[in-house]
């Protein structure tokens, strides 16, 4: 992949960042498309899938961490430990699709309730695929007001055409450095990196990926 | 369930078979060459006089005369990507000696498979060194290993005759008939349910003209379309739509960079509606596990190897077959694919708990820098790696080589599945050991290029005495 990898620490903040929503919404194509600039067709995420982006909103230098997971039930179960200490959760919808909005209420916006370990973390909406403007079932007006009720950013984008998809993760950003308490883990995770690349021996836990 | 259906022929003696991976491992650098290993099975090499010359992949190398014309266009694209690196293999160009060797790699298989009597014994030796593309020979060797051929070779047209007139007659009952989203005849409510769908659906049609509400006595409480019961004819019907149409998705994106199943021309979608009556035929037999993201991925290969058979009464009859095999190569993994067995001792984490043992009885040190310095959880990468037989981590025909070596394991596809797994992290511990939690994830997760045969060698010498990790033989 294009970005560098995050051996070195010459950013200034480091945050964890979750993509969740039902199978097929385009949870990868949106990373991707963000990450390489590029538009591919990608097989469907088994597991979890994990990618790094360094990118520079409101003058900070910032290392996100990106954990793409699996949308189908079957894989609940296992992703549920990804959401620890995440800072910003994606909830993606496909706006050609109804069910794909209705389970964001009904399965995701729970799923985030139960296993977020961040009670300030920041949470956003992402109406995916509005470059098929054509099949479009579910209504900008819609997405508002679901967003409004889940207390979460919002947006639309077309991974495809890539419009809005950097917005996303740097609105996100740029949300999540408002929040004291995030602000704060994200420096401290920079800290621990810069720490540890001295001694071999010490082993803190890095990048708030579990126990 | 089909726990344990899977027939593995008797097991090898372990020093014969760890005898002929051994044979190629003076090839290779850094390989630890067994001397005493070498003696018990010197019978073996008879049936390889190539073997010792044959420094590159099998596949890239298939004579004009083997491949149809339809087959060969689907090769080619991935043959260039899986030419190994020439610092590995120190492969230039195709030389007299290599052709040689393909060829006489062939004749031994043909030679084996043309036998009245077929040894599956060696067989599978046979296919653990690789097996060759083009012509029917990798598909009828892996039908012979997942035990779906019988060893007799004139039992094989009366055995394919049954299985595949079972086959359409499974089809039949269970995807085109009327309502196919009940369970057929394997559930005893499915006459109660048919008569009642099909008197809501008369209902309907005698009143689609009608103005004014619909009487609605005729429809039982539980089979009203908004009826949340579990039980209702409506509720089963919705769930069978939405998983047809999951299995639309996936096959959509599966290997999306390769014609023979991507894209809309009428060969890719002939190929695609193969695949989901098979898989739509295993979730209805299965409905406990119904359809799970990543079985179009395992099916994947068995289907394209089957239909590019270049017997074409083969080819014509790969649906069926693949359904056959594909359920024999699940029956010994299935388990991993069903989330209430996740935390049980079939599940896929005590799956991941016996790679994890077994790497740290053979490299301890890497082990304890994966658990202990990066923490990289073998959930985050090998959940995958195992689920779907290392299909989403090589290009297809670098699968179709490892998965000749997966079935060709005489202690089973698991086994061995899990020995290239580790083999995987072994291969690339130098830089494992120099990385953090992010750089390691990312290289698991985005497994690089690497010399399969190196890597499968590699995976055949791993030392097996753990106390747990083996399956039963």
């Amino acid at each position: 992949m294009g970005s560098s990898s995050g051996q070195s620490s010459n950013y200034d903040l480091s945050f964890k960042i979750l993509l969740i929503g039902d199978s097929a919404v385009g949870k990868s194509s949106l990373l991707v498309s963000f990450i390489s600039n590029s538009v591919e067709d990608l097989s469907p995420t088994i597991g979890v899938d994990f990618k790094i982006k360094q990118l520079t909103v409101g003058g900070k230098k910032l290392k996100l961490t990106i954990w793409d997971t699996a949308g189908q039930e079957r894989f609940r179960t296992l992703t549920s430990s990804y959401y620890r200490g995440a800072q910003g959760i994606i909830l993606v919808y496909d706006v050609t699709r109804r069910d794909t909005f209705t389970n964001l209420s009904d399965v995701w916006a729970k799923e985030v309730e139960l296993y977020s370990t961040n009670q300030h973390c920041v949470k956003m909406l992402v109406g995916n695929k509005v470059d098929i403007d054509s099949e479009r079932v579910v209504s900008r007006e819609e997405g508002i007001a679901l967003a409004k009720e889940l207390g979460c950013l919002f947006l639309e984008c077309s991974a495809k055409t890539r419009e809005n998809v950097e917005q996303c993760f740097e609105e996100l950003a740029l949300k999540i450095m408002e929040v004291p308490s995030l602000l704060e883990e994200g420096s401290t995770l920079v800290k621990r990196n810069i720490l540890k690349q001295k001694p071999e021996y010490q082993a803190p836990s890095n990048g708030g990926c579990c126990s | 369930m089909l726990k344990g259906k899977l027939k593995l022929p008797l097991p090898v003696p372990d020093k014969a078979r760890r005898a002929f991976p051994d044979r190629l491992g003076s090839l290779v650098a850094g390989f630890d060459f067994k001397e005493e290993d070498y003696g018990g099975g010197s019978d073996l090499v008879v049936f390889e006089p190539g073997e010792e010359l044959e420094t590159f992949q099998p596949n890239g190398f298939v004579s004009d005369k083997d491949q149809s014309a339809g087959v060969a266009n689907f090769v080619e694209e991935s043959d260039i990507k899986v030419r190994p690196r020439p610092e590995k293999d120190g492969a230039g160009p195709v030389s007299t000696v290599q052709v040689i060797a393909v060829d006489e790699k062939r004749s031994d298989l043909e030679f084996e498979l043309s036998r009245p009597e077929i040894n599956l014994e060696k067989l599978q030796r046979i296919a653990s060194a690789g097996l060759p593309d083009g012509g029917g020979l990798r598909a009828t060797a892996w039908k012979l290993l997942l035990g779906y051929l019988p060893p007799s070779r004139d039992q094989w047209e009366k055995e394919l005759t049954e299985n595949r007139q079972k086959y359409a007659k499974l089809k039949e009952e269970l995807l085109l008939s009327p309502l196919p989203w009940t369970n057929g005849n394997l559930e005893s409510r499915q006459s109660e349910l048919t008569r009642r769908k099909d008197e809501a659906f008369s209902y309907k049609e005698q009143h689609v003209d009608v103005d004014g509400p619909l009487r609605r006595h005729e429809i039982s409480q539980e089979d009203h379309p908004l009826s949340l019961g579990k039980a209702s004819a409506w509720h089963q019907y919705f769930q069978y739509t939405e998983m047809v149409e999951q299995i639309d998705r996936d096959l959509q994106r599966t290997h999306p960079d390769k014609k023979f199943f991507s894209g809309e021309t009428s060969f890719s979608r002939k190929n695609r509606q193969a695949m989901k009556n098979i898989l739509l035929l295993f979730a209805k037999l299965n409905p406990a596990i119904r359809y799970v993201q990543g079985m179009n991925e395992v099916l994947a290969p068995i289907y394209y190897v089957f239909s590019t058979d270049t017997d074409e009464k083969n080819a014509v009859n790969a649906e069926a077959d693949s359904f056959s095999c594909f359920v024999r190569l699940l029956s010994d993994s299935v388990d991993h694919f069903c989330q209430q067995l996740d935390n049980s001792s079939v599940g896929i984490l005590s799956t991941l708990t016996r790679l994890s043992d077994l790497l740290k009885a053979n490299d301890e040190e890497l082990w304890r820098h994966l658990e202990f310095t990066s923490k990289v959880r073998p959930q985050f990468y090998a959940f995958r790696w195992i689920t779907l037989l290392l299909t989403q981590e090589f290009d297809f025909q670098p699968i179709l080589r490892i998965w000749d070596c997966l079935l060709g394991n005489s202690f089973g596809v698991q086994d061995m599945l899990l020995r290239v797994c580790c083999a995987m992290l072994l291969c690339v511990k130098s830089r494992l050991l120099s990385g953090d939690f992010v750089a390691n994830l990312k290289l698991l997760q985005h497994y690089p290029d690497i010399n399969i045969e190196h890597l499968l060698r590699v995976a055949q010498d791993l030392s097996p005495d753990t106390s747990s990790y083996r399956l039963s033989p």
